[in-house]
């Protein structure tokens, strides 16, 4: 590790506000739209072109976008349907993808530059290529096309498993490369299997790389509206991704509705967002040491 | 065979404001629900299966189609009256929506009833003989659809049998802002009005400082195309498709789009029109910039939910030259409920498909969906007319003093194949594609299919 | 240096299996379909194949003369070079700002998450409204400052910033995420001891954080040049059908797909996605390699 011999120690804290300020500005540029879909939800649709970057009050002001998109759809059990699927989706790809990221990390075997090769180019496969023939094999399983509603919720989530499994491979290789080799041959040491040493050491070192896949994987999971419409096939299967896009039509598209969907389908993720973010944070506390 | 049903149409035709599902998804008009319960006509049908059964249903009828309401409603009272259920997988029609209804076809998990195009889009499950015709049901149902006129039924492209029983139907026409045209000094269009007419208006209206058409070409370049080619056709001579670019309805596809680029270059669309939307374009439109805007029936609906002064709105005729008179229409019907294969040969479900679309296409049931548009009822739909709103009556009267009618012609050629001049529409105006090698590219690619 | 922990071979397939059973049955399987699918004849979504070319490759020699696919690639590069500079370049910034401030972190690294929560249909509608010709957000604040013609923000030679500004901001919370968790495992005491050293704030940015993000780094050009080859949603939303000659691979393809039902061309065109995808992340590959420090 290079040092300098500068000997006058400077603070830090000459650059704040400069740095604030940036960092300020980006905020804004994320913060701003969700507010402004907020904000457009509650106006008339015919108002949203002329004034979509006005205040909703007074003769603008109106809750009937809402009104519609509850009388339409039953959203509660839209939620439950994103849910339910989501969450499969989370879960399982951060427990296989944390498993194999980790051999492919620590071993060296001859398959290996094949399998990473896989995992790579398995994250440029388009979805409109593969769908058809996903559909064709789940057909064949008969877990499409069914009345039966977990059935329908599973056999979306498992395209969608295997969709988010490159990238977390990729993510999570990424992070258990950069942990020292040290905390690992300590418990070895100590007389630790593999399995022991994956869950007692790499796990928790890892958490917070599998908080931000799993985040990662529920929202695109959530957000995967081609998917989701391929796979549900009936109003009780719904998910609430599926129900805004039933909301808004193509001709003399209504965006005050729209809008409304848009808020009805981000609002609860988003709050869902900032309650786990404590737990990464909780995740980072001071990790490895390596230098 | 299309004139026989060019002239039934013009017969019976009324307005629609009632969703059609014919290219995009419909209007917004959200009719209120009521809950009267649909009388299912009698079929001499032998006795229902007495095994309650689970019909599998995919119709357009969702999302903002203006008929959703009334779909559930209807499904809800036949599932009632039954005791049969209804799995119900309505999806908004788009793209996604078509695939999946094929490769449910191809994979062999269709549903037993499905509401449908009835053009070329249905030609892969026909051709498979994946659907039954009316007249095979009618061997076992003789009434099955008889309250329908079966020349108006919309004959499968295929072979051309009936496969479906259509609901209600579309026309086009132009709807004209009259504040911008007041403003111009120009008298709003009619019946008379010719085309080079047309163009002088159009001029006026430009040096006022309107755009005179609102189009987007970007988007959808379809209404103009059929009128435009219209024009250098008739009636009964314009859903024929062409075999090459030179044969008389080739001719007219290339005269027809190059009226369109006419158009483009004498400055009478909207400066975006290359790259605006289509809402865009209504935008202008309803906000007193454009004057005109060709578009369909569902556009009723459009743009009663848009505007706060539907009487500043009217619809009339698109004007015409040559063989075609001013009145001269586009419209027709084009959706319908087939019966899959699959579910005739189920003996418990035969019967109930077979109720559940008498029930659907009933009288009573079509005029709720229709309102005042295109049926192919022998009655004719029964509506009240006061609660309509100006425009619609309008629309009325548009459909009533129309002189001819033909369908329209893009419905012909599958929606694939229609890339080439419809996607390539910015690239005609500007010249940079060939506008007969575009349409040849077409012929070509229909050919192929 | 491998320890000698990992040299009993035998739990490997434990724990490769339950993921890689997934992708092969799931994403490679499918995928070998799709390439056998653009050497033969298939008229539409959903229905079986009529025959094998003829010749069998003529897809790819078709691809090799159409001009829409080489606008595409063309736009698809320049896409790819703006997001690897500029996502991974913006994110990185901002996080090792992120890093340096004593107050607030915890508020900006939830708040530059948020586009990407956002669906692409969302965006897609709050930049349509941006860029709106009459008159969209940007518009009006030109007439604001004085401007009297309007601005066609959807035609060239506008078309393609229009198209990559807001692809490029959606993501840049992505990579931001992933580089923030990789400076947060950069032990602390690394910069106190570097400070009493006396290294400037700038130096232990480049001597410390950079060299120890290398991997992350890495990970993120690679995520990003695979994004760019794939990316639709958003552009599609704002330019139907390659509007303004604005095709990418991504959305040619699905194009192809979904207006032009030419399945058998599409999945040629999916083929050359993957390949681009597979060359580009082996040259991102070599150029971070590993180097000891």
């Amino acid at each position: 590790m290079k040092t300098t011999t500068v000997k006058n120690k400077r603070k830090i804290s000459i650059g704040q506000p400069i740095i604030y300020l940036l960092l300020s500005l980006w905020a804004l540029t994320t913060i701003y739209p969700i507010v402004w879909v907020v904000l457009n939800s509650f106006k008339d649709r015919r108002y949203i072109l002329k004034n979509s970057f006005s205040l909703p009050i007074g003769d603008i002001f109106t809750l009937s976008n809402y009104e519609l998109a509850f009388r339409r759809v039953n959203i509660l059990s839209a939620y439950k349907n994103s849910l339910i699927i989501s969450t499969t989706v989370a879960v399982t790809v951060i427990i296989f993808a944390g498993l194999a990221s980790y051999v492919l990390v620590r071993y060296e075997f001859r398959l290996k530059k094949l399998l990473y090769g896989l995992v790579i180019a398995g994250m440029m496969f388009p979805v409109y290529s593969t769908i058809i023939p996903v559909f064709r094999m789940e057909y064949s399983w008969g877990i499409v096309n069914t009345d039966k509603l977990y059935l329908s919720l599973l056999s979306c989530a498992l395209p969608q498993i295997a969709g988010n499994l490159s990238f977390a491979i990729v993510v999570l290789m990424g992070y258990i490369k950069s942990l020292p080799i040290e905390l690992e041959e300590a418990a070895y040491m100590e007389g630790c299997n593999i399995f022991q040493i994956f869950f007692r050491v790499i796990v928790p070192l890892t958490k917070p790389s599998f908080a931000t896949v799993s985040i990662f994987s529920f929202l695109w999971s959530y957000n995967d509206l081609f998917t989701q419409m391929f796979f549900l096939r009936t109003k009780t299967q719904w998910t609430i991704t599926n129900l805004l896009n039933q909301l808004t039509s193509q001709e003399g598209t209504n965006y005050g509705l729209m809008a409304s969907a848009v808020t009805l389908v981000i609002i609860p993720i988003l709050i869902l967002y900032i309650f786990l973010q404590k737990y990464i944070i909780k995740g980072m506390t001071a990790g490895a040491v390596k230098g | 065979m299309k004139k026989l049903l060019a002239l039934l149409l013009t017969l019976t035709m009324v307005v629609s404001m009632a969703a059609c599902t014919k290219k995009e998804d419909p209007a917004t008009n959200t009719p209120g629900s009521s809950t009267d319960s649909p009388k299912a006509t009698a079929t001499t049908a032998p006795t229902a299966a007495p095994k309650k059964v689970t019909l599998n249903v995919t119709t357009t009828y969702a999302g903002n189609d203006g008929n959703a309401q009334n779909y559930q409603d209807a499904v809800a009272n036949w599932e009632k009256s039954t005791g049969n259920k209804v799995n119900d997988s309505s999806s908004t029609s788009d793209e996604t929506f078509k695939a999946r209804v094929l490769a449910d076809f191809e994979t062999g998990s269709e549903p037993d009833v499905l509401f449908f195009f009835n053009g070329v889009d249905s030609n892969a499950f026909v051709q498979a003989g994946k659907v039954v015709s009316i007249d095979e049901i009618r061997q076992s149902y003789p009434d099955y659809a008889s309250n329908m006129k079966d020349g108006m039924l919309g004959a499968s492209p295929v072979d051309g049998k009936n496969y479906s029983v259509p609901v209600n139907g579309y026309w086009e026409g132009m709807f004209v802002n009259k504040e911008v045209c007041k403003a111009a000094g120009v008298q709003i269009p009619d019946a008379n009005t010719t085309w080079d007419q047309f163009l002088e208006t159009c001029q006026k209206i430009k040096d006022a400082g309107f755009a005179p058409i609102a189009v987007s070409l970007a988007t959808v370049p379809h209404y103009w195309f059929e009128f435009s080619i219209y024009n250098f056709l008739s009636p009964s001579t314009h859903n024929v498709l062409p075999k090459n670019t030179t044969d008389t309805q080739g001719q007219a596809w290339v005269n027809g789009i190059n009226d369109i680029k006419m158009l483009y270059e004498k400055g009478y669309f909207p400066e975006n029109t290359l790259t605006g939307t289509d809402d865009e374009t209504v935008q202008l439109f309803i906000d007193n910039k454009a004057a005109f805007l060709i578009d369909g029936s569902w556009k009723v609906g459009g743009i009663e939910g848009l505007t706060t002064d539907i009487d500043n709105f009217t619809v009339t005729y698109v004007p015409g030259k040559g063989d075609r008179k001013t009145t001269d229409i586009i419209g027709g019907l084009s959706s319908g409920y087939f019966i899959s294969k699959k579910a005739w040969e189920d003996p418990d479900k035969r019967a109930a498909a077979v109720d559940f679309i008498t029930s659907m296409t009933s009288d009573e049931l079509v005029s709720k969906f229709a309102q005042v548009s295109a049926t192919a009822l022998k009655n004719g739909p029964t509506v009240d007319e006061s609660k309509l709103s100006s425009l619609a009556k309008d629309g009325l009267k548009y459909v009533k003093g129309a002189t001819g009618m033909a369908s329209a012609v893009e419905d012909q050629v599958p929606r694939e194949c229609r890339v080439p001049v419809f996607d390539g529409m910015p690239n005609l105006v500007t010249g940079k594609n060939d506008i007969a090698e575009a349409i040849q590219s077409v012929l070509d690619l229909t050919a192929a299919q | 240096m491998t320890a000698h922990i990992y040299k009993n071979k035998k739990p490997i397939i434990f724990f490769l299996a339950p993921a890689f059973a997934f992708i092969i049955v799931f994403l490679y399987y499918p995928f070998i379909q799709n390439i056998i699918n653009s050497f033969q004849e298939i008229a539409g979504l959903g229905s079986a194949a009529k025959g094998w070319q003829d010749p069998w490759y003529s897809n790819y020699t078709a691809l090799l003369k159409d001009e829409t696919m080489r606008i595409a690639l063309k736009n698809t590069l320049i896409m790819l070079l703006v997001t690897v500079f500029g996502q991974v370049g913006i994110a990185l910034l901002l996080s090792i700002l992120t890093d340096r401030v004593s107050h607030g972190a915890k508020f900006f690294r939830v708040v530059y998450f948020f586009p990407i929560v956002i669906s692409a249909t969302a965006l897609g509608l709050l930049f349509f409204l941006i860029v709106l010709y009459d008159k969209g957000m940007l518009n009006q604040l030109r007439e604001f400052f004085g401007a009297t013609k309007l601005v066609d923000f959807k035609s060239k030679p506008y078309a393609l910033f229009t198209m990559m500004i807001p692809v490029m901001w959606q993501y840049v919370g992505f990579y931001f995420i992933i580089l923030v968790t990789g400076l947060n495992n950069i032990s602390s005491e690394l910069y106190e001891a570097a400070s009493i050293d006396g290294a400037t704030p700038y130096q232990q940015v480049k001597y410390l954080s950079l060299p120890l993000l290398r991997n992350v780094i890495c990970t993120c050009v690679v995520l990003a040049v695979t994004g760019s080859l794939k990316v639709f949603d958003l552009p599609w939303t704002l330019f139907p059908k390659g509007m303004s000659d604005t095709w990418l691979t991504g959305s040619y393809m699905f194009y192809q797909v979904f207006n032009a039902n030419n399945v058998d061309y599409s999945s040629a065109i999916a083929v050359v996605i993957v390949f681009l995808g597979v060359v580009l992340s082996k040259l991102v590959n070599t150029i971070f390699k590993e180097k000891e420090y």
